[in-house]
């Protein structure tokens, strides 16, 4: 409680004392600068070309922000561990496939509501899931990505275990990955700008008081099934956008690619190495995990062990370093400005 | 009427084998508060193990448990050495070994998948295709013997719970740790016990497995899910409760599975487990506040 009361102190100094001025300067321009960059990122394929293969890494890095940027409003903030967002994931994805493959809808134009759909589904099981706290809400989670998959894997519309194919963009090859990398980017910046602004809301205080004694917060007078819920569902909405422009961009949906357990894990991962409850944690973590694991996979290549090695990092990460790197700078005060959002 | 006996049939004597393998798990949920996400792996390697004995050596799946419920208790207490005694017992109780158990699955699921593949493997006694005949109904050979032993293996831990010296000593350490402690109860020994026998159960239920199921390394997901949803609606840490869930819950799939299509049989499980948190969050025969 302790904590609280003084992140409270500090929050409040904020805010009284110099509202305009919580973002400094130079964090201002260090973030133009930064957006400069990855806007004309894309533009270097017409200065060098075969930059095909950076674009893609750097839109799954995007992905992966906005997914684990989400994943951190629950799972960080509000303390509640869930493995269930590869289902938000897959709705996303099978929900613009489908309205593309039958109904020619672009899915640039549904994402943003596949993601509402998904944040839908996500405060109806947060109502079911989240009248139970640790481990049982981790089980519950854990339920509902096989009972989504067993739906998933049965329903013909959607091609069952096959999956459906999705027509590939009409673009030549080297402007192909353009709409994606622009598009997950804005993705990925509205999760992180969302994922901020709660962090400095009463919502967000009311989602760290949950994560630190939830009876306390209770009697404290907050809300706390309504906050956890919506917090659930907000976690979904850019997991289903991200999964609704995934599925377009691989062109194909298979229950095998989206609704996997191991892509939880890699959320987990994630936040808890970068530093679960930051705002740049997430952001830090995936961006080092994906480089790191494409390493790997570049030069020993993909195999099961790829599978165990992301398990032994969780666990490492888990025992050793569960303050992640934000959380752990920030506590030796060697966090550089840049990387202070909180 | 006779199609619905005989599915209840098929699913009472798999309710045998899903309630020992559950077990293990609402054994260890019970003294440790620990939510082992990896227990079905670990059948799955004893499935492996049986497997591989059966294959090279003809060993009988059935008498292959006294290969694994040994090795599976050694494993346990490596796991419980190299996992567990790292942190706090403060911390124990969270999250956090959640998580670590979840990430003790992937790792084993990835060194699984590397030595042996995704290859779907079943091991194929003879008695595990004949069939006994009652009337007009069948009973599977296989499925009959593996109940029987399962509920002869819960039988045992529950003979073991409640007369042994360690029995005792793990019922109060369940009971309430602190006043175990006090009276003399070595709570961590009683912990690295009960979890080496959680995790010889489901070595027992991985010799069950290797004939009554086809496997490989990704299908624990299936049956972790599936056996957390027993033990949640039995209600976490009971015995009893996990034993109930295991049976009814077999049946009422079986019956899914027969009258809706086989694919969607493992859907009662999760179902069950949404409804069960939706009316009754502690589960059948738990209590308040383990949920």
């Amino acid at each position: 409680m302790s904590e609280i009361a003084v992140t409270t102190k500090k929050n409040q100094a904020k805010t009284e004392y110099k509202p305009e001025h919580s973002t400094s300067r130079g964090k201002k321009i260090f973030l133009v600068i930064l957006l400069l960059i990855l806007l004309s990122f894309p533009l270097m394929q017409f200065v060098a070309g075969g930059m095909n293969y950076w674009l893609h890494m750097a839109l799954f890095i995007f992905m992966y922000i906005a997914m684990a940027s989400s994943w951190n409003i629950i799972g960080g903030y509000a303390g509640y561990t869930s493995l269930g967002h590869p289902v938000f994931f897959a709705v996303g994805g099978y929900f613009t496939g489908t309205l593309l493959v039958y109904f020619d809808v672009s899915p640039f134009l549904s994402a943003p509501i596949a993601g509402l759909v998904s944040m839908a589904l996500g405060l109806l099981v947060g109502l079911i899931s989240l009248r139970t706290r640790g481990p049982a809400f981790i089980i519950s989670t854990i339920a509902l990505v096989m009972l989504v998959r067993i739906i998933f894997d049965n329903w013909d519309y959607i091609g069952g275990t096959n999956g459906i194919s999705t027509p590939l963009i009409e673009l030549p090859l080297e402007l192909a990955k353009f709409p994606f990398y622009y598009y997950m980017l804005l993705i990925a910046i509205a999760a992180v700008y969302v994922s901020y602004r709660i962090r400095h809301s009463k919502f967000g205080l009311g989602l760290r008081a949950i994560s630190q004694d939830e009876t306390k917060a209770e009697v404290a007078g907050i809300p706390t099934s309504q906050y956890k819920i919506l917090a659930f569902g907000i976690s979904g909405l850019f997991v289903g956008m991200a999964g609704g422009l995934w599925g377009y961009y691989l062109t194909y949906l298979k229950p095998d690619i989206f609704l996997l357990i191991i892509i939880a894990a890699k959320l987990v991962l994630m936040t808890v190495l970068g530093g679960k409850g930051t705002v740049a944690g997430p952001i830090v973590g995936a961006a080092l995990f994906i480089l790191v694991n494409e390493f790997f996979v570049s030069n020993f290549g993909t195999t099961e062990l790829n599978i165990a090695a992301t398990g032994l990092l969780l666990a490492l990460v888990l025992i050793f370093f569960p303050k992640g790197i934000v959380g752990t700078l920030k506590e030796k005060g060697k966090l550089p400005a840049i990387l202070d959002w909180d | 009427m006779t199609q619905a006996i005989q599915v209840i049939i098929f699913g009472a004597t798999l309710g045998g084998v899903y309630a020992l393998m559950a077990s293990g798990l609402t054994l260890v949920f019970g003294v440790m508060r620990i939510v082992n996400i990896a227990h079905a792996i670990l059948m799955i390697l004893a499935a492996y193990i049986a497997f591989y004995a059966f294959q090279l050596y003809n060993l009988d799946p059935i008498l292959s448990v006294f290969i694994t419920i040994p090795v599976m208790f050694l494993v346990g207490i490596i796991i419980y050495k190299l996992f567990f005694s790292l942190i706090s017992a403060e911390d124990r109780k969270g999250e956090l070994t959640v998580l670590l158990t979840f990430s003790l699955a992937i790792i084993v699921e990835g060194v699984l998948g590397a030595q042996f593949g995704n290859t779907y493997r079943s091991a194929n006694p003879g008695y595990a295709s004949e069939a006994i005949l009652v009337g007009s109904f069948i009973i599977p050979k296989g499925q009959l013997y593996a109940t029987i032993l399962s509920v002869l293996l819960i039988g045992l831990l529950w003979l073991f719970l409640k007369y042994s010296r360690i029995g005792y000593a793990i019922r109060a350490t369940m009971q309430n740790q602190s006043a175990a402690q006090v009276v003399g109860v070595n709570v961590e020994r009683m912990s690295m016990i009960a979890f080496g026998i959680g995790i010889a159960l489901a070595g027992a239920s991985g010799s069950m497995m290797s004939f009554l199921f086809t496997f490989y390394p990704g299908k624990h997901w299936e049956f972790i899910a599936i056996l957390l949803s027993l033990i949640v609606l039995g209600g976490m840490g009971s015995l009893g409760g996990a034993v109930i869930g295991a049976f009814l819950l077999a049946i009422l799939s079986a019956l899914v599975g027969s009258y809706i299509g086989f694919t969607w049989s493992p859907i009662t499980f999760f179902l069950a487990l949404f409804i069960i948190l939706l009316f009754r969050p502690q589960g059948l025969l738990g209590k308040k506040e383990d949920i």
